[in-house]
């Protein structure tokens, strides 16, 4: 009867501990950061993975990065394990030069860290408010980096809070401003189906510098 | 004793059997896998690998997968929910088949070799392979830029090799449009210049029709790119041509194109003058007496036919349960010109703002470009002889306004007229309905069976043609700057459609003429990348003319008492099955290179924008 029991008892021991050693817990370890102009974080489009920044790890046979997605109020996260990352942009990628120096990351728990970028043009005095059936913008552009023509200027109003040039209700697109100027437009909102129905508004105003994949933003306001 | 000796025997018995039974079906041939010598022994199999080849080269857009139609500004999706496409993907109709290239090489080595045909026949064969090799690397470029160039090496992989001699970078983007050039001139001089039976097989002006788009495409690359705000380049030229290019590659793509027009068997396709629109439909979708067509997939019934017909056919012209899976929309409509007025809009209101009345809905349609009518089925125009209903309701005027009744589709009102159409159009979720207002003409067969699932059709998918022999002509003679001959070679197509002729070619006619004159034929896409359109046509506005979908919806009015009763009014709405404007961004402008490529060959470099 022995016997019989510890034949049991072998598969029994082989199943129990075999799994334990290809399994890694999950990885708790954070990135938290920002792109940062000046210390301000840089408005961009933050749906549909547009602006993304990549992290490398060094001492692996593969280089493939990690993306890493930056949402529309210019910050990003990522969660890894401990180690030494490398963090660069995506080539080409977001209103700013196009700068792909590498910032050293050390993670051990938490890191915060802030990505310096130059844009073209930067978007200040952002006032957005909602005026009976108008709502009205008024911005002034500013020329940081230059060098490229100014594409258009849009004033965009969403019903979330998730605005941007593909995600939005109302876009007013403004050409032929100049670096400098005070931006002032104000949109008749009488017939629009969204601000009929009486719920939450959201706006911002963007610039797209000619010929770069992406515009920069201001940050979203909550109109209603 | 004697039980255990029977038990003995029956061992042995087994015991032999064991050894001697299988040995015969181990050994027996494959008759799946041939080995080289046996297929290079054997004329008819040499041939079955080079048709092997033929039908593993189609790639884009093409009437074997029609809802790739749906997702430009040519056609809408109708079977069922909305496609919900906001932006194109990085892979994109990418192309990257060295697989393909391996196997050319393997042939082309073998066929070499061989003594079963004779040198004239091996000749070409080559020709025609290396014209497939260098179609392949023209289908990678255009999405990819330049990729790694193996000439004719096979490579063999054994295990401690140095593995980094196998390993090829990316060749300059001019580089590979130069390669793709270089082959098809040496193999113009080994292919026959006669026509093929249903131009299924490459010959000399295949060729020299792709010499021609591949010097073209490059040229304007070279040209366009680099008058954007930011040209889209690499350091190493893997994409970017230099702008001191575009002048040879026009010249040449302009001395290809003349040497098809002037030289070969082809002509523009004018078997009807008294029928236009007949006669352009043929020129694109009937094989017989075919003069237009240098190179195309064919298809054949049993074994080699497509599902264009099936699933688009209109639902009153069925024999099975499919049909209208995608139509037409509005936005290419309209891109087709009137004989006199350049403006191609349909004329739907008066200045007023009232609507135009029509006695039969074809009547909204009537003095456009003959191509219309050869590349869509429009309201009420015929097919197979009989008319194609399209209605999505009535416009009942009660009281000072117009009132929209829609029904089921079939559904008639109490006096017995119309509402709905069974064809649609209207705006639902529901299959086998149409939701665009027309359906496609072009490449629909009319071949009876032919929409049916259990024979399809054999309608063939034309690469290259004459028209567009006369297209680059055109548009390489305005980039040189020689006014006249462009306008004389753009006139010839704009001719046969029966539209005013041009006095003058700018590069926004050229597009304009390619997009109407090569509808659903793979060209529009490219054409809008090569020029760096691209990103302005599908800006990703809401509303925005070209980005986004329209639809026309014909009514059938209801005004009794008044002179417009029994008429047909039109309404211009946006198509309800793509919710989003089209959206092109400039990383659309080059595929992304897949890091998997990257890893087995780390001297790939990645693509701008990745």
């Amino acid at each position: 009867m022995r016997k019989y029991v510890n034949m049991f008892l072998l598969p029994a021991v082989v199943a129990v501990s075999s799994c334990g050693l290809d399994n890694y817990d999950a990885p708790e370890s954070k990135i938290l950061g920002r792109v940062v102009y000046n210390g301000e974080p840089v408005g961009v489009r933050g749906t549909g993975e547009a602006v993304q920044l990549q992290l490398y790890q060094d001492g692996y046979e593969l280089r493939n990065p990690i993306p890493v997605y930056v949402g529309q109020d210019g910050t990003f996260e990522a969660k890894l394990f401990d180690g030494e990352y490398k963090l660069v942009t995506r080539d080409n990628n977001g209103p700013w030069v196009n700068d792909r120096d590498t910032t050293v990351i050390n993670v051990r728990g938490t890191a915060n860290v802030d990505v310096e970028v130059t844009p073209f043009y930067t978007l200040s005095n952002v006032q957005l408010s909602l005026n009976g059936n108008n709502a009205n913008a008024s911005f002034q552009i500013n020329e940081v980096a230059g060098g490229l023509d100014i594409d258009y200027v849009m004033i965009l109003v969403g019903k979330t809070s998730f605005v941007d040039d593909v995600s939005y209700a109302i876009r007013v697109d403004i050409d032929d401003v100049t670096a400098g100027s005070t931006i002032t437009e104000s949109i008749d909102l009488t017939n629009n189906n969204d601000f009929k129905s009486g719920r939450a508004l959201f706006a911002r105003v963007g610039l797209r510098p000619a010929g770069k994949d992406q515009a920069i933003y201001s940050q979203v306001v909550r109109l209603r | 004793m004697k039980k255990s000796s029977i038990f003995k025997v029956l061992l042995l018995a087994g015991g032999l059997s064991c050894f001697s039974s299988c040995s015969e079906f181990l050994e027996r041939e494959p008759d799946e896998i041939l080995t080289d010598d046996q297929v290079f022994s054997d004329a008819i199999m040499i041939e079955s690998v080079l048709a092997n080849f033929y039908g593993r080269v189609t790639w884009g857009q093409h009437i074997g997968d029609w809802f790739q139609y749906t997702i430009l500004d040519e056609a809408g999706k109708s079977d069922g929910g909305p496609d919900n496409i906001q932006n194109y993907g990085n892979a994109q109709w990418r192309v990257y088949d060295y697989t393909l290239i391996r196997n050319i090489n393997q042939f082309l080595q073998s066929l070499r070799a061989t003594t079963v045909i004779t040198d004239t026949e091996k000749q070409v064969y080559e020709g025609e392979v290396r014209f497939l090799r260098a179609w392949t690397y023209f289908n990678m470029a255009r999405g990819l830029g330049g990729m790694p160039i193996v000439g004719d090496e096979v490579f063999d992989y054994q295990g401690g090799m140095d593995i980094t001699t196998l390993q090829y970078p990316r060749s300059t983007e001019a580089g590979i449009y130069d390669y793709v050039i270089q082959e098809c001139d040496a193999v113009s001089t080994m292919l026959n210049d006669e026509k093929t039976i249903n131009s299924a097989r490459a010959n000399k002006w295949a060729a020299l029709m792709l010499k021609a788009r591949a010097a073209i495409y490059a040229g304007s690359l070279a040209n366009y790119n680099n008058k954007m705000n930011s040209p889209i380049r690499t350091a190493g030229a893997e994409v970017g041509i230099p702008a001191d290019r575009a002048e040879g590659y026009y010249e040449q793509a302009l001395a290809a194109a003349q040497d098809v027009i002037n030289n070969s068997p082809y002509r523009l396709q004018l078997n009807k003058p008294d029928d236009l629109q007949r006669n352009f439909y043929e020129a694109l979708s009937v094989k017989d007496n075919n003069t237009e067509v240098i190179w195309a997939r064919d298809y054949r019934y049993p074994g080699q036919t497509v599902n264009f017909t099936t699933m688009n056919i209109p639902g009153s012209h069925a024999e099975d349960i499919d049909r209208a899976a995608a139509g037409p929309i509005l936005n290419l409509v309209e891109a087709f010109e009137y004989v006199e007025d350049r403006d191609g809009a349909i004329k739907i209101r008066d200045n007023q703002g009232n609507y135009v009345f029509y006695d039969n809905p074809l009547d909204a349609f009537a003095n456009k470009d003959a191509r219309l009518g050869g590349s869509v089925i429009l309201p009420n125009a015929l097919f197979k002889g009989t008319p194609v209903p399209l209605q999505a309701g009535q416009k009942v005027w009660s009281n000072g306004n117009w009132q929209t009744v829609t029904g089921q589709p079939g559904e008639l009102d109490g006096l017995g007229r119309l509402i709905t159409s069974s064809n649609g159009p209207n705006r639902s979720n529901e299959q086998f309905i149409n939701k665009t207002g027309f359906f496609f003409r072009k490449f629909l067969d009319e071949a009876a069976g032919a929409s049916t699932r259990g024979r399809n059709s054999e309608m063939w998918f034309p690469r290259f043609r004459f028209a567009e022999a006369v297209l680059i002509a055109a548009e390489a003679a305005m980039e040189l700057g020689d006014q006249p001959v462009a306008v004389g070679y753009i006139n010839q197509v704009r001719g046969r459609a029966g539209i005013q002729p041009l006095t003058a070619v700018t590069l926004d006619d050229i597009i304009q003429e390619r997009r109407v004159e090569f509808a659903f034929e793979d060209h529009r896409y490219w054409d809008l990348k090569r020029f760096r359109r691209a990103h302005i046509v599908w800006n990703g506005v809401v509303n925005s003319p070209t980005a986004q979908h329209y639809a026309l919806f014909p009514y059938l009015v209801v005004a009794p008492g008044t002179p417009n009763d029994g008429k047909y009014v039109f309404d211009k709405l946006t198509f309800s099955n793509s919710l989003h404007p089209r959206f092109f961004e400039l990383r659309n402008y080059y595929n992304f290179i897949d890091l998997g490529w990257q890893n087995a060959n780390p001297k790939i470099v990645l693509n701008p924008f990745q």
